[in-house]
């Protein structure tokens, strides 16, 4: 329960659906035409695959436009206006804040924002933090780094937006960010799954202290899957005595979608502030109806300075076919954001996604939060091999677990693996994002 | 929730009386940072309220 109005914005968010699609369009239409006008890059673009502004009269004629990925983002910055070149829509002395991705697969992407647009970034997460119950009265805790990486820094101004009270804690190591929330009272906290997971085990292992007995009510997960996949949700929210709600944004699209107080098992779209289109990944058509996954393809309405127009994600999502008990007429994601096209792959002829593993290993009592996957080719045969570890108190029920284990995966994924239990602690630790899913087929 | 229980386009209205004054501000005090700087800030978080309120309005004018 919660105190005040139910939603950030009570007309948007209850909008009829099929009102909320005509304004999808003009938004649309919009956005593209100041691409279009300010950008030579998408100019470019658009000029080379034969559409223009006037072209786009329905939400089909969408897909017509050509997409952009991370890649494309990639080979036409590190040129000027440095360090963005073309895509930039406004001049260089209106950017006024710098960030840029992880770079985990690669160069980074440089994200340029106007003041408008830190704004709208504020905006989008005021959407979100309300409806997973952030009010004026929470005191937020955010153990982040606050560093190029846009991450949380959205999360804190949507707070403060909200009028919450937010406690930056950059700088502060593990255990001083747990002292803190524990000084301070703290009420709601933001971070990623894996950082979550790891305060609870420092806060048990290292400080004999129960994160459960804090005064953290609620906790926001972005940043990497996690908070939609059950057992990993149940966990953190186990170890922390407080719910967790999923978030999945990105630097260069933003703050994209939210799960709700009601947490309906997926993650509702901002269709206000976004289009969210998912293409199939083998046929390339557009998934209109519930019950079939496929690639993200996303547009921001109001991103001034570098605009996200079909920028393809590799998220891979489904609609829900139902709606939700919120009342929200924002559609829903079914089961969250479910992996990442390039995590998705072929394994012994059959389609694997690294996140049905987590869910079984998280799923099974006796086995610790960490694993890691990779796959090989041995002599000519690819090989799949899961590390887990073993919590000690589980020891004289080793063959029990493999065996279960075992079992719930082959009939998750419809794979074979090679298990290797590890003690606790052998696995390695993440920071903030996890990369346990390694494909060594392509290493010669 | 529909959209009768707030007067959309009286707030819209007093949205666009914002712009309009903070605009004006601005034109008046070109050299004056303080001025100038501080509008476009205000000029943002009126982008929002039109993000809100003024897509809506304009949405149902056609």
């Amino acid at each position: 329960m919660t105190d005040g109005p139910v939603y950030w914005n009570p007309v948007l968010e209850t909008y009829p659906l099929e009102k909320i699609r005509v304004l999808q369009l003009k938004k649309f239409n919009k956005i593209f035409q100041w691409a279009y006008d300010n950008s030579k890059f998408h100019r470019k673009l658009y000029h080379e695959a034969g559409v223009g502004p006037d072209d786009i009269r329905t939400l089909e004629d969408i897909q017509t436009i050509p997409k952009v990925d991370k890649s494309a983002m990639q080979d036409i910055q590190r040129k000027d206006p440095f360090p963005y070149g073309d895509a930039l829509c406004v001049p260089l002395e209106e950017v006024t804040e710098y960030r840029q991705t992880s770079g985990t697969t690669g160069q980074p992407v440089y994200q340029p924002d106007t003041w408008q647009d830190w704004e709208w970034w504020s905006e989008s997460w005021a959407y979100l933090l309300w409806a997973q119950g952030y009010r004026p009265h929470d005191r937020v805790f955010i153990p982040f780094g606050y560093n190029v990486f846009v991450a949380f820094w959205a999360g804190h101004y949507g707070a403060e937006k909200i009028g919450c009270e937010v406690v930056p804690g950059g700088v502060l190591d593990t255990r001083a960010r747990i002292l803190k929330i524990q000084e301070l009272n703290a009420t709601a906290m933001m971070g990623t799954p894996t950082y979550i997971l790891g305060m609870a085990d420092t806060a048990v292992n290292e400080m004999n202290l129960d994160p459960s007995q804090l005064t953290i009510s609620k906790i926001t997960c972005a940043g990497e899957p996690g908070a939609s996949i059950p057992s990993t949700k149940r966990r953190i929210e186990e170890a922390w005595g407080a719910k967790v709600y999923d978030h999945a944004g990105a630097t260069e699209i933003g703050a994209w979608s939210y799960e709700c107080l009601e947490q309906p098992g997926g993650m509702h779209v901002n269709e206000a502030l976004f289009l969210v289109e998912i293409e199939d990944i083998e046929t390339g058509e557009i998934i209109e109806k519930p019950g079939r996954r496929g690639k993200m393809i996303i547009t921001a309405f109001d991103r001034q300075a570098q605009p996200c127009i079909r920028f393809d994600s590799k998220d891979i999502i489904e609609w829900d076919a139902n709606s939700c008990s919120c009342g929200r007429t924002f559609r829903l994601i079914k089961d969250g954001v479910v992996g990442r096209a390039d995590d998705i792959t072929k394994v012994k002829g059959v389609l694997f996604a690294p996140s049905a593993v987590e869910d079984v290993v998280r799923g099974l009592d006796g086995l610790g939060n960490e694993y890691e996957l990779q796959i090989d080719t041995v002599d000519n045969r690819e090989q799949i091999t899961l590390q887990v570890e073993l919590m000690p108190e589980s020891e004289t029920r080793r063959e029990t677990i493999e065996a279960e284990l075992g079992d719930q995966l082959r009939l998750k994924t419809n794979l074979r693996y090679d298990l290797k239990f590890r003690k606790y602690g052998e696995l390695p630790r993440y920071q903030v994002k996890a990369n346990r899913f390694k494909d060594n087929r392509n290493n010669l | 929730m529909s959209d009768s229980q707030f007067n959309l386009e009286e707030i819209d209205r007093l949205i666009q009386s914002m712009k309009k004054a903070a605009k004006t501000a601005a034109e008046q005090a070109e050299s004056f940072p303080a001025v100038k700087k501080n509008v476009d800030r205000i000029l943002a978080s009126i982008k929002m309220l039109e993000i809100n309120i003024s897509d809506i309005i304009t949405l149902d004018d056609e």
